[in-house]
């Protein structure tokens, strides 16, 4: 069941993917940085929903008046940063979905990410509940139909004697406070928990990618201020509770499950609410996995470089006082629970040389799982058997590529992650001669399934990241071949020949 | 090329943004209706009548305790009719909140009802009696499309208010 809703979910962003490669370079497309799109746009909504604040007045009637103020006379800037402020925040719920569906489909949300997974449940009903008070501000009809609404919703919860949808549906009852208390739940309250929620959603993570491409931003910039002027934000009709609107112009991002007040009841919605968000919830335990082993420090080859600790990208390595008496003042020490066993820091620890001869093949670091030393036995085993050119694919596991790999039989290397190769692993496999060629496959950058697996390899290969590949290997003789992950046909086969034809050349 | 093809791909999201911002509309009243509301909170008479205690009784007692009757607890269901000429709108007997069922009773409904002239009747039974209400008003009003019509009881007043 859950994977056949992954292979859906994957098909759903191959198709999206064609005509957005087609728009977007990797460093700029909006698939990539769901998340950080999403910050993006609530930044947008707070520094547009500043400037409506300078204006907005706390009153039954204040609270009408001066938004049509903004909406009216002053178009021109008031009404373009609500329009901004509306559209910014529909278009968050845009990104925030495709960024759930996203990680979902990827398997990014099992093992130690539960947490990243888990802290975000929250995030989503603070934004709807951010969105939905901000349209109980304007006070026209929509905000009558979302305050009864919202306070049907609230009734059916059994801790109040009294109804509180009852106090709208008479003028009589509503008081200027009310009005200052949600504007202090949507300016102040809700937007303080939310920061709080964004910093523990990534409080995990090492390097928390929260700025997208600055021409993202600006072109998404851009493209809300042309919707804003192009089709501005207005109001309904001002609210009068004597009335009952009869037709509203929903926004059905925030208020999508409102109709389903009138056609279920308030209790069955929530059970509608509360269930999605349970099984969001136990989904990284659905079925439970078993754990794979943590990074394991090797004191005896371990310098206490901090390479590791650098690159780590979920923060589970971490410099501890020595432990072995040596002259070292510190050593790498692994949170098991943090640990996703990527093998990132394999990758970027200097003592996982295969060129190491004398004694066991045992960096400072390992992965009990898929060691350093197997790495050279599979290079080794995958090497030359007279055939010239040969070349040698080094594929991550979680790529799509690996099984056009295997049905092509092209000799290839397993890795975790393509950040789990050391440098100079591919200087082994060439000076050593088990190839002519390497050929890195892996995740495109932005969808590295372990977040800076793909990043850390071209810095590596490119001598700008430590462990460098040594300047001695000809990077004619190594070919990257990075590749959206939910691409179904990679053209892996095509790649390899296009390389091995370079070869011959 | 690539240039407009993101262009494209900009307008296409603004153009998603924007409609579904405000569009399908949603039609929350059938044209010609209106919403009759009926919605208070009131408790009920108390079950039994309060005993007043002998003085023997009150000595008995430690003084914190002492009280001048004991009464029941416990309050009687409400029942709540609302109709419209012949035709009942509503009809329903609700029990008192609270784990000693000492609590108010509340009501929150809101019918739609065609647009015109109508004949309501509503009328509220708090003493348990079997037929009969304790409280009832009957009032004959045109209803304009898309009216709401609020039916209250007013504790103070002890009668029912509608606006």
């Amino acid at each position: 069941m859950i994977a056949r809703l992954h292979r859906l979910g994957r098909a759903f962003f191959g198709v999206l993917r064609r005509p957005m490669a087609r728009a977007f370079d990797a460093a700029e497309n909006p698939l990539n940085h769901l998340g950080a799109m999403t910050i993006f746009f609530l930044w947008i909504v707070l520094i547009s929903g500043i400037w409506l604040l300078i204006f907005f007045r706390t009153s039954v009637s204040g609270a009408f008046e001066s938004v049509e103020y903004l909406t009216r006379e002053q178009w021109y800037l008031g009404g373009i940063m609500r329009s901004l402020h509306r559209y910014a925040s529909d278009a968050a719920i845009i990104t925030i979905l495709l960024h759930i569906v996203k990680e979902f489909v990827f398997n990014r949300y099992r093992s130690n990410r539960w947490f990243t997974w888990v802290t975000g449940i929250p995030l989503v009903w603070m934004i709807f509940v951010l969105g939905i008070t901000g349209y109980w501000l304007v006070w026209d009809e929509l905000a009558q139909y979302v305050a009864i609404t919202s306070a049907e919703l609230m009734d059916s919860i059994p801790i109040f004697t009294d109804s509180m949808a009852g106090n709208f549906l008479s003028d009589d009852l509503l008081s200027n406070r009310f009005f200052t208390l949600m504007a202090f739940l949507h300016l102040i309250g809700l937007p303080i928990f939310l920061v709080f929620g964004i910093w523990l959603h990534v409080f995990r993570l090492n390097g928390p990618r929260i700025n997208p491409a600055r021409r993202l931003m600006a072109a998404s910039l851009i493209a809300m201020l042309v919707l804003s002027a192009l089709y501005p934000a207005i109001s309904h009709e001002q609210a009068e509770l004597a009335m009952t609107p009869q037709s509203l112009r929903l926004d059905w991002f925030y208020l999508h499950v409102y109709p389903l007040v009138q056609i279920w009841s308030p209790g069955w919605v929530w059970v509608f609410l509360v269930g999605i968000s349970t099984v969001i919830v136990i989904a990284p335990w659905a079925p439970p996995q078993k754990k794979e082993q943590a990074a394991l420090v090797t004191l005896d080859f371990c310098n206490g470089c901090e390479r590791c600790v650098d690159d780590c990208p979920f923060g589970a390595v971490e410099m501890v006082p020595r432990t072995d008496g040596t002259n070292y003042t510190h050593q790498a020490g692994v949170d098991p629970d943090l640990c996703i066993s990527c093998g990132i820091c394999v990758g970027a620890c200097p003592t996982a040389t295969p060129f190491r001869s004398r004694g066991e093949l045992l960096p400072g670091i390992d992965l009990p799982d898929r060691m350093a030393s197997a790495l050279r036995e599979d290079i080794i085993a995958a090497g030359k058997q007279g055939e010239s050119p040969h070349v040698i694919v080094f594929a991550c596991r979680d790529d799509q590529q690996v099984q056009e790999i295997e049905k092509a039989g092209l000799s290839f290397v397993k890795v975790n992650c393509m950040g789990q190769l050391p440098p100079s692993y591919v200087d082994f496999t060439l000076s050593r001669g088990h190839a002519d060629g390497v050929l890195l496959l892996g995740c495109l950058d932005g969808n590295c399934s372990y977040r800076y697996g793909a990043e850390w390899t071209e810095q590596r290969l490119a001598r700008q990241r430590d462990p460098m590949l040594r300047r001695r290997v000809d990077m004619s003789r190594v070919a990257i071949g990075w590749q959206a992950p939910w691409s179904e046909n990679s053209g892996v086969v095509q790649k390899y020949e296009a390389f091995l034809r370079s070869l011959q050349q | 090329m690539k240039l407009v093809a993101e262009i494209f791909m900009y307008a296409v999201f603004a153009a998603v943004v924007g409609a579904l911002s405000v569009w399908p509309s949603y039609e929350l009243v059938d044209e010609n209706h209106a919403i009759v509301s009926l919605v208070f909170s009131h408790a009920g008479e108390r079950i039994g009548e309060c005993r007043k205690f002998s003085q023997e009784e009150l000595n008995k007692l430690p003084p914190n305790m002492r009280k001048p009757a004991d009464c029941p607890r416990e309050r009687h269901p409400v029942r709540i009719e609302l109709r419209s000429g012949d035709r009942v709108l509503y009809e329903e007997t609700l029990p008192p909140s609270g784990i000693w069922a000492d609590g108010k009773a509340s009501i929150y409904q809101r019918m739609m009802v065609s647009s015109g002239a109508h004949e309501l009747f509503v009328g509220m039974n708090d003493s348990g009696e079997q037929s009969g209400f304790d409280y009832e008003k009957s009032v004959t009003l045109d209803l304009a499309p898309g009216r709401n019509l609020v039916i209250r009881f007013d504790a103070q007043t002890q009668g029912f208010l509608i606006r």
